[in-house]
């Protein structure tokens, strides 16, 4: 590599870097902890059968997994002001955008873990004098979320690379400004692989983290 | 203590129970007894409401209930008195085997923490199973798992307690043990109900024996009038099996 090209590359790492750590890494969790609310409720409301609010759910689900994230965005950010509803920021519409994107998704995850515990488990929960809510609480959901973890870090890892879409409405993160670097030094082939080279970093950490909370959710319930 | 009359249950139009009928007194050991798909864990699902009753009558100490219509209140009340230990144990996986005693005391029944643990723990060392309180289900082997099963039914102080052949998921050389923990329990006069196909052991605990067939109670007798000198046609043709 000739050295216009390293000064680029190592003036441009701390310059994407940082708004990976102070908007993508923000964004990403933000929105996933909301997901991971958000997908609980429904996939519990599904589980249960509560009439009519099921179906709100059901819809919702219907509605996220059918149409493409980006047009999502969009629809956000762009379209839903002409309704009157704004956005503070456009990082605000991209944790609420990617909250209920992933909440329709991880909802299916926890739902089928739900659904994966055994019958048994909730009627002894009954034959000791447990409420449905009690059993849910201390007995099924914690059994369905260790089952789901797997899966659900697999939505995390998955976010983190399309929380990329948000520079398509003007959230300065890692891509938006990777994207604004190459205008200016017309590197793209430099500077796009040393974005995804920063992307996998954070996919890779997050991977070691699943492998290491794995175990120790298994420790928990005696299994090796 | 308690008394049931007329009890029915349909599932997909095939009938199940026919009209089952039958008195626990207080002490009562009583067996059920009967070929497979006789409706003999329908029987047991639906005195403790885990099954809905399509009609019939409980009388639980005394007072009146209609099995086909029951609040839920009535249910946590009939519930509160009874213990159910099932085939497959059932044990919450992702409790330690004290957990599984303490959790329907301390979260069901709001009973102090210290107090729970240890009544667990007496309970845990009634069925041999203290030394393994802090492991999960996951690893006990069946029988041990069954004896903590067993354990979290008795910590409930229930009045009566039914099982659902508790040892038929168990390897033979299991067997024994848990056997053995109801066989002491019958010797304290504890009410119980026992579903099983272990005709000797049924045979040396039992105060009563109901034979079921086709969803009736068939035959209902002492032991030694079931084993010895059987009425019924078809309780001998069961019993046949069982001799070899
Ligand atoms: N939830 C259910 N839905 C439909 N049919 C059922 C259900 N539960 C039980 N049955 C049917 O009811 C009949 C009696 O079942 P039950 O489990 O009470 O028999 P059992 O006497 O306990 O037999 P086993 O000795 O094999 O345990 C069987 O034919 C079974 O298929
Ligand atoms: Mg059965």
């Amino acid at each position: 590599m000739n050295g216009r090209l390293w000064e680029i590359f190592l003036n441009s790492f701390t310059r994407i870097l940082i708004p990976g750590l102070l908007v993508t890494i923000p964004l990403t969790l933000l929105a996933f902890f909301l997901a991971m609310i958000i997908a609980t409720i429904v996939a519990f409301i599904r589980f249960a059968n509560v009439r009519i609010i099921k179906d709100i759910c059901r819809f919702y689900v219907w509605i996220i997994r059918g149409t493409p994230l980006l047009v999502q965005l969009f629809f956000a950010y762009y379209g839903l002001p002409i309704l009157g509803i704004t956005w503070n920021s456009p990082f605000v519409c991209a944790v609420v955008v990617f909250a209920l994107n992933e909440g329709a998704y991880a909802s299916e995850t926890i739902r089928g873990a739900l659904n994966s515990v055994p019958e048994g488990q909730i009627e002894a929960g009954y034959c000791v004098g447990m409420s449905y809510l009690q059993i849910m609480m201390r007995i099924v959901l914690p059994q369905a979320l260790r089952a789901a973890f797997p899966a659900l870090m697999n939505g995390l890892i998955g976010m983190v690379k399309d929380t990329s879409l948000a520079s398509n409405i003007t959230v300065t993160e890692m891509f938006f400004t990777t994207r604004t670097i190459v205008t200016t030094t017309y590197e793209p082939l430099l500077l796009y692989l040393e974005v995804a080279m920063i992307y996998l970093l954070f996919s890779s950490v997050l991977s070691k983290l699943q492998v290491y909370v794995e175990k120790k959710l298994n420790a928990q319930v005696g299994k090796e | 203590m308690i008394e049931v009359r007329n009890l029915k249950k349909t599932f997909d139009r095939d009938p199940i129970l026919k009209g089952i009928s039958f008195n626990v007194e207080k002490g009562d050991v009583i067996s059920v007894i009967g070929p497979s798909g006789s409706g003999k864990t329908t029987l047991l699902r639906c005195l403790n409401f885990l099954t809905p009753s399509d009609e019939g009558t409980l009388v639980f100490d005394g007072k009146t209930y209609d099995m086909a219509h029951t609040s839920k209140k009535e249910i946590n009340e009939i519930r509160k008195k009874t213990a159910f230990v099932f085939q497959n144990y059932n044990l919450f996986l992702n409790k330690t085997a004290l957990e599984n005693v303490t959790e329907g005391l301390i979260i069901a029944r709001k009973t102090d923490k210290v107090i729970a643990n240890k009544k667990a723990e007496e309970m845990l060392e009634k069925v041999g199973m203290l030394e393994r309180k802090d492991r999960y289900p996951s690893q006990l082997s069946g029988g041990q798992q069954q004896r903590v099963a067993i354990a979290r039914a008795l910590a409930l102080d229930p009045e009566i307690i039914y099982f659902d052949e508790p040892t038929s998921a168990l390897d033979p050389e299991l067997i024994g043990e848990v056997l053995e923990v109801i066989r002491q329990l019958a010797a304290e006069k504890r009410t119980m109900i026992i579903v099983s196909h272990e005709m000797n052991f049924v045979r040396s605990i039992s105060s009563r024996i109901l034979f079921m067939d086709g969803g009736v109670i068939v035959e209902e007798g002492s032991p030694e009038k079931i084993f010895g000198d059987p009425k019924e046609e078809r309780t001998r043709e069961f019993l046949k099996t069982y001799r070899r």
